[in-house]
């Protein structure tokens, strides 16, 4: 994955079109939510589920994760409607 | 077409609103699921978690005015 860097000031040749960067601005923001999303879900259901480390997950560790994984995404769908549909008060 | 064309910087200006409210949802989600949902996930959340998310989220927006008004008035 090339970066949209290539041509800075002065290079006329070759500019890259606005839509192009576009698209890599956002294929690379939404990666980046997706990591950070990812990374914020761990903690979260780390701090939930493997209360106590054994020598390895046990299957009902492994449930709660599943639980907690779906739990956090609804959570982040409920906040984001309180926050943007304000009509339901 | 250039780095400040202005299509370009509007999409761009666009993506920094959108970010920023992606960070808002995504650090009140935090402070909320701390704060409503106790003890390990369930399959479903019960009506009273789900109504704390909500409380908190709306809260959450009340409390930020009232921190910026209180700010404002010791200017």
């Amino acid at each position: 994955m090339d970066s949209f860097g290539s041509s800075t000031s002065g290079s006329t040749a070759a500019q890259p079109n606005p839509e192009a960067i576009m698209d890599q601005v956002k294929n690379q923001l939404a990666q980046a939510y997706a990591e950070e999303f990812l990374e914020t879900v761990r903690g979260k259901c780390f701090d939930k589920c493997i209360t106590k480390p054994g020598s390895s997950l046990s299957g009902s560790e492994s449930s709660c994760v599943s639980r907690c994984v779906d739990r956090y995404i609804e959570a982040t769908g409920i906040i984001s409607r309180a926050l943007f549909s304000q009509q339901q008060r | 077409m250039s780095f400040n064309s202005p299509e370009l910087q509007n999409l761009l200006e666009q993506e920094k609103q959108r970010a920023m409210v992606n960070e808002m949802v995504s650090k009140m989600t935090s402070a909320c699921w701390d704060k409503c949902v106790t003890g390990a996930p369930g399959s479903k959340f019960s009506n009273s978690e789900a109504a704390c998310l909500q409380n908190c989220a709306q809260r959450y927006v009340e409390m930020s005015m009232l921190i910026m008004k209180r700010f404002q008035s010791m200017q």
